[in-house]
């Protein structure tokens, strides 16, 4: 039997035993790792196209293995990217490749700088879209700290027959039309509960319709030199058309929707427009369901200004963390990424677009045809859709979307300030008080318009936005 | 006679003070894991949560100066952030309310005997053990403004007429009454097995006396049953009290604080501004705000707890 001395005397000596191959433990990983050649972590979205991370994953694998380069992958749910992001910059360790589906600027002092690839990338394939350049460039700084592989387009989805029946068979064209058609739908289709589904909830897809409506009206959160413009007569125009679209044709329910939320709405033929990319008309090729002869698309709707814009539903923004110990690694990596670009269209099934046209020319196009070229492929694949669409052209005006298409905070470029409005929902908590009347118009406008001051404000004095002397 | 029982008795006082010191010692030791633990997973990112709130750190930065109680100035001021703060009030109030009321009526109900009483033991149990992010995504079915499993019963059972429709997470109201019952019914277990705990450590000679002096069931439930059973009580309500308000799961699961950030407490709140928002400083003012109440509220409770044991 031990005495209690014993006992203590044999519990240190564990504890120290413990504690010094805890000690240990870490350094002999770290030995192990050096010897294993070079090592890239990448921290990746899980894809809305199920299909991509299939692709993804291997092919990064075996790009590394042709380099000696042990490639990791992780994936996570698109709402846990920034919050990873903030962990690992809290930690200052984490992954060497961090990939953003939105806005990576709140981001930019911890990441490299990445003109040199994006200049490799510009003299190998041209420019890349002008969308992209805006979201992962900052003017003021003049740093590069994202990089751009793909964006995507965020059409309108309309159910054919319905729209059909209303005698309007090629859905709508103008923002107006949903409010004219929402009480006909009603009646052609009285048991679809929600005719508009355009989400005024805290979520990503409502962030984005909310925008387009903001924008086609003529209003912005800012201007294109970075002053916060919110607070105009456009914006309380698009809030009092979002308050008779909201009468006519919406529920409650579009305030509690999730991303998926639109998809399934649509999907179970529920409603009747969805503002989507086309991961949901996948899902319903892919289901064989009933809704998939009458899922057609439409291009961005015009406002009564005749603007015509959409946010891109996703762009991707890869960055490279300044704690990285494998930052020249990184560099080839996304180089390649971009090298890739066919065969990252094809494995998303058409849902990504390259950032770099060019990327996708045919092989051996002069340097100035690139783009051209690219974009003729692109509009091949959109034209003929090798992932068994019926019309084989349904995805036609895809190929036509980059004029349409624009950015997260048009007309300017994207900053961290434009960030944290995308992610404390403010223009779309605007948008949903505003149209069920939980605020007037005016109120709901001066609301966010000074919590949109305060949030650029504050990002101003960090010296990472610009603007200030026009706000409204 | 004398000198020799002195000299006897010196080293067994010495052994003693031996002993005690000893004992001194091994209690430290033994205590130090759980300090250690405190110290390091409560205390400090409490400290760094109070320093952060009173700077402009950021999400995306190490760098941040002192800008004293501008945080707390600014979210004073925020609609959202006092409808936050009302609705925490409700949210734990209402919740704690509900638990304990049913925590009660099944803690009696499992008392009894009847056949089956290990299979709803187990089944009670079950919310407590399941995992919450899986629960609330089985929840969000349930309560789902389109696909509302509540919202088809009702309408086969003639509840709701045609175009009517319950939009649990799309109304205010209605979507802080979907995050309250999805709360109770999570807390409920917990709560249900202290009281029964509870209960079973009253003796039965002291309900069989008040029945020979002529007692009602009102009168022992208030004289007798609920007097004796304020200590475990307290320690119920005071952890399920602080746990649900500092709990942000079920709302961010369920609602995400929406529609148009009305059913946000300060929890998710804080989350929201902090975390995906990158305003840390603006983050941890939001999460720390309630902190010096529940000092209050904890001190109290476990003083009135005290106070019941000794009596």
């Amino acid at each position: 039997m031990q005495s209690r001395r014993q006992f203590i005397l044999k519990g240190v000596k564990l504890v120290a035993a413990g504690a010094a191959a805890a000690s240990v433990g870490p350094t002999v990983f770290v030995r192990g790792a050096g010897a294993a050649d070079k090592q890239l972590k990448v921290l990746q979205w899980a894809h809305f196209v199920p299909a991509y991370d299939k692709w993804f994953d291997p092919w990064a694998k075996e790009w590394g293995s042709k380099r000696g380069v042990e490639v990791t992958v992780d994936h996570v749910g698109f709402a846990d990217v920034v919050p990873r992001a903030t962990a690992e910059v809290a930690a200052q360790s984490g992954h060497d490749v961090h990939m953003f589906i939105g806005l990576a600027s709140a981001f930019e002092e911890h990441v490299i700088d990445l003109k040199d690839v994006s200049g490799t990338l510009e003299k190998k394939y041209g420019k890349p879209v002008e969308l992209a350049t805006r979201s992962t460039y900052n003017p003021l700084t003049q740093k590069q700290f994202a990089l751009s592989d793909m964006w995507v387009p965020d059409p309108g989805n309309y159910h054919k027959k319905v729209w059909t029946d209303i005698g309007m068979p090629n859905g709508p064209v103008t923002y107006e039309d949903l409010v004219k058609a929402a009480p006909e739908i009603k009646k052609v289709a009285p048991q679809m509960q929600i005719p508009i589904g355009v989400g005024l909830s805290q979520d990503i897809d409502s962030n984005m319709a909310v925008r387009n409506m903001l924008w086609c009206h003529g209003g912005s959160i800012q201007d294109k030199d970075g002053n916060v413009v919110l607070n105009s007569p456009e914006t309380l125009k698009a809030l009092e058309y979002a308050k008779r679209l909201y009468s006519v044709g919406m529920t409650q329910a579009v305030l509690s929707w999730n991303a998926a939320s639109n998809n399934q709405a649509f999907n179970a033929q529920e409603t009747a427009y969805i503002l989507n990319s086309i991961s949901a008309y996948r899902t319903a090729q892919d289901n064989k369901l009933p809704v998939l002869d009458h899922y057609f698309f439409v291009p961005a709707l015009k406002g009564p200004t005749g603007i015509q814009l959409a946010s891109e539903h996703v762009m991707s923004g890869y960055v490279v963390w300044k704690f990285s110990k494998s930052q020249e690694i990184a560099k080839e990596f996304l180089v390649a990424l971009i090298d890739a670009s066919r065969e990252s269209m094809l494995a998303s099934k058409l849902y990504n677009f390259p950032s770099f046209y060019g990327a996708a020319a045919d092989p051996n196009t002069p340097m100035s045809k690139k783009g051209e070229s690219g974009a003729a492929w692109i509009a091949k694949q959109c034209n003929a859709d090798p992932f068994g669409s019926q019309p084989g052209d349904k995805l036609s005006l895809l190929a036509k979307a980059l004029p349409w298409s624009t950015n997260l905070g048009y007309p300017g470029f994207a900053n961290p300030a434009e960030g944290e409005i995308f992610d404390t929902y403010v223009i779309t908590d605007m948008f949903a008080k505003a149209a069920t009347g939980a605020l007037a118009p005016k109120d709901a406008l001066a609301e966010a318009s000074n919590r949109c001051k305060e949030i650029f404000g504050k990002w101003r004095k960090k010296g990472m936005v610009a603007g200030g002397s026009k706000d409204r | 006679m004398t000198t020799a029982r002195v000299a006897l008795a010196q080293p067994r006082i010495a052994a003693a003070e031996t002993l005690s010191r000893r004992d001194r010692r091994l209690g430290k030791i033994l205590l130090a894991p759980a300090l250690a633990y405190i110290f390091l997973l409560v205390a400090v990112p409490f400290l760094l949560a109070v320093f952060l709130s009173l700077t402009n750190s950021s999400a995306g930065s190490l760098d941040f100066s002192f800008v004293g109680l501008q945080n707390f100035r600014n979210v004073v001021g925020n609609a959202v952030f006092l409808r936050a703060l009302r609705n925490t009030f409700i949210f734990t109030f209402v919740s704690q309310l509900l638990v304990m009321v049913l925590g009660n009526i099944l803690a009696r109900a499992l008392m009894k005997p009847f056949r089956g009483k290990l299979l709803v033991r187990f089944l009670i149990l079950l919310p407590w053990a399941a995992p919450i992010s899986l629960a609330t995504l089985s929840w969000l079915w349930i309560f789902d403004s389109t696909f509302s499993v509540i919202n088809w019963l009702l309408k086969v059972a003639g509840w709701l007429g045609p175009g009517q429709w319950y939009y649990w997470l799309g109304d205010p109201v209605l979507g802080m009454i979907a995050i309250i019952t999805v709360h109770v019914w999570r807390m409920l277990p917990f709560s249900t097995v202290i009281l029964l705990a509870g209960l079973t450590s009253i003796p039965k000679e002291v309900h069989e006396a008040a029945d020979i002096d002529g007692a009602g069931p009102l009168a022992k439930t208030f004289q007798i049953t609920l007097p004796m059973m304020l200590p475990i009580l307290t320690v119920a309500v005071l952890f399920g009290v602080v746990f649900t308000f500092t709990d942000m799961s079920v709302v961010y699961l369920l609602t995400r604080g929406g529609p148009y950030n009305s059913t946000h407490v300060l929890a998710s709140l804080a989350f929201q501004d902090g975390v995906l928002g990158g305003d840390v400083g603006r983050g941890a003012s939001v999460a720390i705000f309630l902190v010096p109440l529940l000092v209050v509220m904890a001190v109290l409770m476990l003083r009135i707890s005290r106070r019941a044991e000794v009596v």
